[in-house]
C-alpha cells in the first residue's frame, strides 16, 4: 500500500488550520526505518505544530499519518509507539534520574529489578556515571539533562523517537558536543530520529535527510549535500547562513545579467533552466584582491570593514554608491592585505554560482 | 571605622525592630498563657500563684469536649471538602486559559472581603428563609464560603509554577490521564495542596463571627469564650483559649514534619 516497503513513517497531504490561518499546508513526507530526518524551518513555519500532530498532541484538520501501514491518526499519543525530547526536557523536577528514567517502565508495569537494570544500561549508554541514579533532576547541569531526557525517552523503547529542538537553550561549545554525541547514540541504537530544528547548521551535523519547512510547506527535502550545494529556491539557500544574492535576468544559455547594476556574469553549464532568479555565491568560494583579478566573474567595489570568524576572516565590499554589499571570506592564515576604503575587485568562478528561483 | 561603626548601629536597630515586632505579636498570646496557670480568679501581672488546676477541669470536662468535637469537626470537614474544591478550582484559576477566566479569578475572591459578621447574618437569613435549622452542618456551609477563596488563592502560587509540559511528557510516555495525575500533577502540587489544607484548618478553627451566626444551637471554642467573657469569666477562658493555641501549633508542627519526612523518603528511593 505504502509504494515501497522500506516506508516506515508517511505523511500525507496533511494540513492544519488555527481558524483561517494555515500552520500546515499540504504536507507530504517519507521517512525510512533507522533514518535520522531533520525538519528545518524558521519560527513560525509550522515545524511544532507538525511534531505535534506527529507525536498524537495535535490532531491534523486533514490528512493522514501511517506509522508501518497502518493509519494512526486516531491513536491517542499515550498509545503511540513513538515518544518526544521536549524542548526543555520536561524531566520531572519531584523525581531522581532513576525514576525518570524509569518513568515509562513503570507505567508499562516492568518489574523493579528490571526497570533498574535497564535504567543503568541508558545510564552508561549515554555517558552518565552510574551514581547519577540517584541524583536529584535539580542537581544536574544542562548537558547531563539532555542525556537524562534522551535516557528517559529510549527507556519507553518507542519506534520513532522525536526530538523539539533540545539543544536550542544551550551554549555553542556544548551544543556542538551534543549534536555529535546524538548522532553517536543513532547509530549505536538504530532507532529512527525525526529531529525538528530552526538551524540548518546543526541539521547539516546530524542528519542522513533533511526537510526545509517555511510557512507551513515543505519547501525541499534531501541530503545535507543536496541542500547545501543544490538549494531550491532562494529562501534554501539563504537559509544556511550568509550568502551573496544578486537578482539576475537570464540573457543566454550560460550568461545572466544583474538587473540593478546591468552587470553580465558566466553561469555554470549546469545551472537551473529559469528566465529569472537570484545568483548565489558563498562568502567562502568569493575571491577578493589579486585572487580575483583573473576570475571571469567580476565586481568592483571598496573594502568596507573585516571581520574575524576564528578560522577565518570575513570582509565586507560595498558598491562605490553603497547600494550593494558583498562578504568575502578566507582562511585565517590567509588574510588579505587592504585598508577600508580601498578600491578592491572581487570576483567567482561560474561553477562556484548557483542560479536559483524566487 | 566609620562605615564598620555604622554597621554595628544599623545591626543593632534590626535587632531591635525584629525584636520589637515579635513581641508586639506574641506577648497578648503569652499573657493569656499566663492567665490560664494564675490560682487568682482574675488575671494580675505579674503572677504571684501559678496553678495547673482549670487544666485539669478542662481535660474532665463534658462539656468541653463537645466544644471540642463541635470545632474539630467543622474544620475537619470544611478541609476535606475546601481542597478538594480548591484543587479544581486553582487548575481552573492558575493553569487553563478558557474563556471568563479574568472574571473568575475576581469573583472567587470578593467573599474575602466582606465583613464576615455581615456574611454570617446574609447567611442567617438564608437559612432561615429556605427552611433550614442552623446547626454545626450550616456553619461547614458558611465557613467554605470564606474558606474556599483562600486557600483556592494559595494553591493556585503553587499552579502557576507548575510547567503543564511535565503533564504532556508523562502522557506521550504512556501514562493514562489517571495516571498523570497520580504521578506527575498531585506529588508536584502536593506542598500547595498540604499548605491549603492547614490555612483551611486553622482558619475554620479559629473562626468566631461566621460561627457565632450559623451554628445555631451548637456551639464552637471561638464562641463559647466570648459567651464566657461576656458573662461568667473563669480562668477556664484562657485555659481553653490556649489549649486552641496549642492545638493549632501543634498541627502546623506536624504538618511540617510530614513534609520532610515525605521530602527524605522520597529522596532516598
Amino acid at each position: 500500500m505504502n509504494g515501497s516497503p522500506s516506508v516506515f513513517l508517511a505523511l500525507r497531504e496533511i494540513t492544519k488550520q488555527f481558524g483561517d490561518f494555515s500552520a500546515l499546508d499540504d504536507v507530504n513526507l517519507q521517512i525510512s526505518e533507522g533514518e535520522f530526518f531533520t525538519l528545518v524551518g524558521p519560527s513560525g513555519s509550522g515545524k511544532t505544530t507538525l511534531i505535534r500532530i506527529l507525536v498524537g498532541m495535535e490532531s491534523p484538520t486533514s490528512g493522514e499519518i501511517h506509522l508501518k501501514g497502518n493509519t494512526i491518526n486516531d491513536l491517542p499519543a499515550n498509545k503511540r509507539p513513538t515518544c518526544m525530547v521536549f524542548q526543555n526536557l520536561a524531566l520531572f523536577p519531584h523525581k531522581t534520574v532513576g525514576q525518570n528514567v524509569e518513568f515509562a517502565m513503570k507505567i508499562a508495569g516492568v518489574d523493579s529489578q528490571t526497570r533498574q537494570k535497564r535504567a543503568l544500561e541508558l545510564l552508561e549508554l549515554l555517558r552518565l556515571p552510574l551514581d547519577f541514579y540517584d541524583k536529584n533532576i535539580n542537581q544536574c547541569s544542562g548537558g547531563e539533562r539532555q542525556r537524562i531526557a534522551l535516557a528517559r525517552a529510549l527507556a519507553f523503547d518507542p519506534e520513532i523517537l522525536f526530538f523539539d529542538e533540545p539543544l536550542s537553550a544551550l551554549d555553542f561549545r556544548l551544543r556542538k558536543t551534543l549534536e555529535k554525541e546524538l548522532k553517536d547514540i543513532h547509530r549505536e541504537t538504530g532507532k529512527t530520529f525525526v529531529y525538528i530544528t530552526h538551524s540548518l547548521e546543526e541539521a547539516m551535523v546530524m542528519s542522513d535527510r533533511i526537510g526545509i519547512l517555511n510557512e507551513g510547506k515543505l519547501i525541499q527535502i534531501g541530503s545535507p549535500d543536496d541542500i547545501y550545494n543544490r538549494p531550491k529556491n532562494k529562501f534554501v539557500a539563504q537559509f544556511m547562513g550568509e550568502v551573496n544574492t544578486i537578482a539576475v535576468d537570464r540573457i543566454g544559455q550560460s550568461r545572466v545579467r544583474d538587473s540593478k547594476t546591468g552587470g553580465e556574469f558566466d553561469l555554470d553549464s549546469q545551472a537551473q533552466e529559469i528566465d529569472s532568479g537570484f545568483l548565489i555565491i558563498r562568502p567562502e568560494v568569493m575571491k577578493i584582491g589579486r585572487s580575483a583579478q583573473f576570475m571571469p566573474n567580476r565586481i568592483e567595489g571598496v573594502l568596507f570593514n573585516d571581520y574575524a570568524l576564528g578560522s577565518r576572516i570575513q570582509y565586507q565590499v560595498r558598491s562605490a554608491d553603497g547600494e550593494n554589499h558583498w562578504l568575502i571570506e578566507r582562511l585565517q592564515d590567509d588574510p588579505f592585505s587592504g585598508n577600508a576604503g580601498d578600491s578592491v575587485v572581487i570576483g567567482w568562478r561560474p561553477e562556484d554560482s548557483i542560479l536559483v528561483d524566487q | 571605622m566609620q562605615s564598620s561603626r555604622q554597621g554595628k548601629v544599623v545591626r543593632a536597630l534590626i535587632v531591635v525592630w525584629t525584636g520589637a515586632i515579635l513581641i508586639f505579636l506574641y506577648l497578648p498570646m503569652l499573657s493569656v498563657v499566663m492567665a490560664s496557670f494564675t490560682k487568682q480568679r482574675y488575671f494580675q501581672f505579674p503572677v504571684k500563684m501559678w496553678d495547673t488546676r482549670w487544666y485539669e477541669k478542662a481535660f474532665e470536662s463534658l462539656s468541653v469536649r463537645d466544644l471540642f468535637w463541635t470545632s474539630f469537626s467543622i474544620a475537619t470537614l470544611v478541609t476535606v471538602i475546601s481542597v478538594v474544591m480548591a484543587f479544581f478550582g486553582a487548575l481552573a484559576f492558575a493553569r487553563y486559559d478558557w474563556k471568563g477566566r479574568k472574571l473568575y479569578q475576581r469573583l472567587i475572591l470578593l467573599p474575602i472581603f466582606f465583613p464576615q459578621a455581615v456574611l454570617g447574618l446574609a447567611l442567617l437569613l438564608w437559612f432561615s428563609s429556605l427552611g433550614v435549622t442552623t446547626s454545626w452542618h450550616t456553619a461547614v456551609f458558611s465557613h467554605l464560603i470564606w474558606i474556599l477563596p483562600i486557600v483556592t488563592l494559595i494553591m493556585s502560587i503553587q499552579v502557576y509554577s507548575f510547567d503543564p509540559v511535565w503533564e504532556e511528557a508523562a502522557y506521550d510516555l504512556g501514562a493514562s490521564r489517571l495516571q498523570v495525575l497520580r504521578e506527575i500533577t498531585l506529588p508536584i502540587l502536593s506542598p500547595g495542596i498540604v499548605s491549603g489544607a492547614i490555612f483551611a484548618f486553622l482558619l475554620s478553627w479559629g473562626n468566631f463571627p461566621l460561627s457565632l451566626f450559623t451554628t445555631g444551637a451548637d456551639q464552637t471554642i471561638p464562641e463559647w469564650l466570648y459567651s464566657k467573657m461576656v458573662s461568667g469569666y473563669t480562668p477556664m477562658v484562657p485555659t481553653l483559649g490556649s489549649l486552641t493555641i496549642g492545638g493549632a501549633a501543634g498541627i502546623v508542627i506536624l504538618s511540617f514534619v510530614i513534609l520532610n519526612f515525605y521530602r527524605k523518603l522520597r529522596g532516598r528511593r
